[in-house]
């Protein structure tokens, strides 16, 4: 009788609402969501061989193992809410998407089915991860981050300057062989399990399963570095890209530098350019490795220059032998800008209607060119496209510069012109070339108007004036009065 | 006269010391034996380089990955010989230790009883201990140069690889094992001392070659000879 009472009472408490909500899912029901949203890339066995699969980097969970990236416990299995949270909210930077089109429901119950395929993985109760005291973000914290980064070694894999291009890079594999890319740590936006603090303290903390990261908790000197390690990952790049939808040339008076590195570019803010992978002509590139470009650029009467800034992990020493080839970047004009809107086909233009290049390559340096599609590029002879480039930690500068005015079938910029400009660029240490690039589609470039100095004569003198006026009246209101 | 009084002495204290610790491994028969393994492989080495391109200074400019060690007389180095079903047979627990020294783990290949393991960082660099097993929890853990030495508990029978994704050439094997163990030295010979007396099963096992089993009859204070050939 007891046994039955007490029964009773735990059935109540477990279909309690809230209270085990996060059990609540229904594996059934969530087999069916399964099937029509999840099995083309996971996998009808749910052993992440889904018929797309093939084509993903990084590849799909494989959920029989039970290993799962993003957890917030110290235990091997992740909480129901960590699970419903990456279905929820899906994995910055791969191929998962958020499923937040999904009910809740739906997501518990799909969160309930995709536990089915390990069920004996999650028999252990969760512990969760605790983190140490937490501590504020300072310069103090983020100087002290700096010095455990280095005396831990994150650069091993994450680079000196955390742009994934760290000694071991090419070495490492994930728990099933793949080779495995180390995270960015500039891009905050692209972290799998999300970019907030405490979501980076935890990564930290716990590790990644199935991947190489280890877990630091026990490995660093106090406990509190997590947090210090954490605000110095934070002060390595922006929140979020914020991309440019429209590129804006600044308007210099003096000359222009061609030294990537100088304080007349740092000047400028970046502008923000998103590249996707070019899956439109044979061989297509479905995982591309350079997914944005930050642009500068300025004019003057007599020139126009681009200042390019993007992440490459290797400078590429091409080698036909073993699929190395030049790293390479360019912005493309049409020749004439139309004043109807008119513009060539986005990939690199076609037969009938061609584009204009401004390209640097990686041991060719800037030079001018023109396309009639992506495998149909011929230099200009007589290029006067001059530039400089610079590599280092994980990154190229590259200005490209040339004559405002452009001869010929050179496009000419002009200012007050909203001038189409789209963006390629090649990583050949990773096997890029032709084809296989990263673009951009149409957009659209300004050259800010040329601003006088009349603006800092003009405001002052209005005012002096009507402070004159209001003294002239206020005198002859006094003497008539 | 003090002389043999002495020796008497002596030899009834050895007696009485051999009772003791032969009392918890007290079969039906009695007493242990030992039993000297020698392990052949008929095959070429299996030897890989690769060229270094950090830590230079600690790792060597070329790493070398032993997959399969060929010695004298055609003896396969570390493979594990042990006799699983002997538990607690006569041997102490043996405490696992194993150490990164050079960008290697050092030795090669650990035996341990299911119990603690010592990870020890020599090269003041950082490694992570990363391991793959199904029956212990797998353990990724980073392990920086200030952090000497790391224990983590391996309770159940399983050999345990153990890489290190920093150094990735660098390859170690622990065998937990609940019997009396030992690993093949250069010449393909281990010896195991302390098995209980009797039929006894002799498993031996390689991380590249697999695993093999043999029964053999272990006789008070002798030493019984057994021989294993491994295949590809």
């Amino acid at each position: 009788m007891a046994d039955i009472r007490f029964g009773i009472v735990a059935a109540a408490l477990v279909s309690l609402p809230g209270l085990a909500w996060a059990q609540a899912g229904d594996a059934n029901a969530g087999k069916a969501v399964y099937e029509r949203k999840c099995l083309l890339c996971h996998g009808e066995k749910g052993d992440g061989k889904g018929p797309a699969a093939e084509l993903l980097d990084p590849k799909p969970r494989d959920f029989t193992s039970g290993i799962y990236k993003i957890r917030t416990t110290a235990t091997k299995a992740p909480t129901d809410q960590d699970l419903f949270r990456v279905v929820s909210e899906g994995m910055p930077g791969t191929s998962m998407p958020a499923w937040a089109v999904l009910s809740e429901k739906d997501r518990w119950n799909v969160v309930a089915y995709v536990k089915s395929f390990a069920a004996d993985k999650f028999k252990e109760a969760p512990k969760k991860q605790e983190l140490p005291k937490d501590v504020a973000s300072s310069a103090d914290s983020i100087k002290r981050g700096k010095e455990m980064f280095e005396a831990i070694e994150c650069n091993k894999c994450h680079g000196t300057e955390g742009r994934a291009d760290g000694p071991s890079r090419e070495e490492l594999k994930d728990e099933w062989g793949h080779p495995i890319k180390p995270a960015n740590l500039t891009k905050r936006w692209t972290f799998r399990g999300g970019a907030g603090r405490t979501d980076i303290a935890t990564r930290l903390a716990a590790g990644v399963l199935g991947t190489p990261m280890p877990a630091f908790i026990d490995s660093v000197e106090k406990p509190e570095d997590i947090w210090h390690l954490t605000h110095y990952i934070q002060s390595l790049g922006p929140e979020s890209p914020g991309y440019a939808t429209l590129i804006t040339v600044t308007a210099v008076t003096d000359a222009i530098v061609d030294d990537p590195n100088a304080d007349f570019w740092k000047k400028m803010a970046p502008q923000n350019v998103g590249l996707m992978g070019q899956v439109i002509q044979d061989p297509r590139n479905f995982n591309p490795s350079i997914d944005m470009v930050a642009v500068r650029a300025a004019w003057n009467d007599k020139e126009i220059a681009f200042h390019l800034t993007w992440d490459d992990p290797t400078e590429s020493k091409p080698d036909a032998a073993k699929k190395l080839y030049a790293d390479a970047i360019q912005l493309q004009f049409p020749p004439k800008v139309d004043a109807g809107g008119e513009r060539p086909y986005f990939l690199m233009g076609n037969d009938n209607d061609g584009v204009y290049l401004l390209r640097w390559e990686q041991g060719k340096g800037a030079l001018e060119a023109t396309a009639n599609g992506p495998t149909k590029i011929n230099a200009v002879t007589g290029s006067e496209a001059s530039g400089k480039a610079v590599y280092q930690n994980g990154q190229y500068r590259v200005v490209i510069k040339r004559a405002r005015v452009g001869r010929e079938d050179r496009t000419t910029f002009q200012p007050g012109v909203f001038t189409p400009v789209a963006f390629q660029a090649w990583d050949g240490g990773a096997g890029e070339t032709g084809t296989k690039m990263s673009l951009t589609s149409w957009y659209y470039l300004r050259l800010e108007e040329p601003q006088s100095n009349r603006r800092f004569v003009i405001p002052p003198v209005v005012a002096l004036l009507t402070l004159a006026a209001m003294v002239l009246v206020v005198r002859v209101a006094n003497r008539r009065s | 006269m003090r002389k043999v009084l002495g020796a008497v002495t002596a030899l009834l204290l050895a007696l009485g010391v051999a009772t003791f610790i032969g009392l918890p491994g007290a079969t039906a028969q009695g007493g242990t034996g030992t039993i000297e393994a020698d392990v052949k492989y008929n095959g070429a080495p299996q030897v890989e380089k690769l060229k270094v391109n950090k830590d230079t200074e600690k790792c060597g400019t070329e790493a070398v990955i032993e997959k399969v060690v060929v010695g004298g007389n055609k003896g396969l180095t570390n493979a594990v010989v042990s006799v699983p079903g002997a538990k607690g047979g006569g041997g102490k627990a043996v405490k696992g230790m194993i150490d990164q020294h050079g960008c290697k783990f050092v030795p090669h290949v650990v035996v341990m009883s299911p119990g603690d393991l010592e990870i020890k960082n020599s090269d003041d660099i950082l490694h992570n201990i990363h391991t793959y097993s199904t029956a212990n929890p797998s353990i990724n853990k980073a392990q920086p140069k200030f952090k000497k030495v790391m224990t983590e508990k391996l309770e159940k029978p399983e050999y345990v690889k153990v890489t290190c994704d920093v150094h990735s050439w660098m390859l170690g094997w622990v065998a937990v094992t609940p019997g009396p163990a030992s690993v093949t030295d250069k010449d393909g010979v281990a010896k195991i001392e302390n098995v209980p007396v009797g039929k006894q099963t002799v498993e031996v096992w390689h991380e590249t070659l697999g695993k093999q089993t043999k029964e053999v009859d272990v006789k008070a204070g002798q030493a019984t000879k057994v021989s294993f050939e491994m295949k590809k």
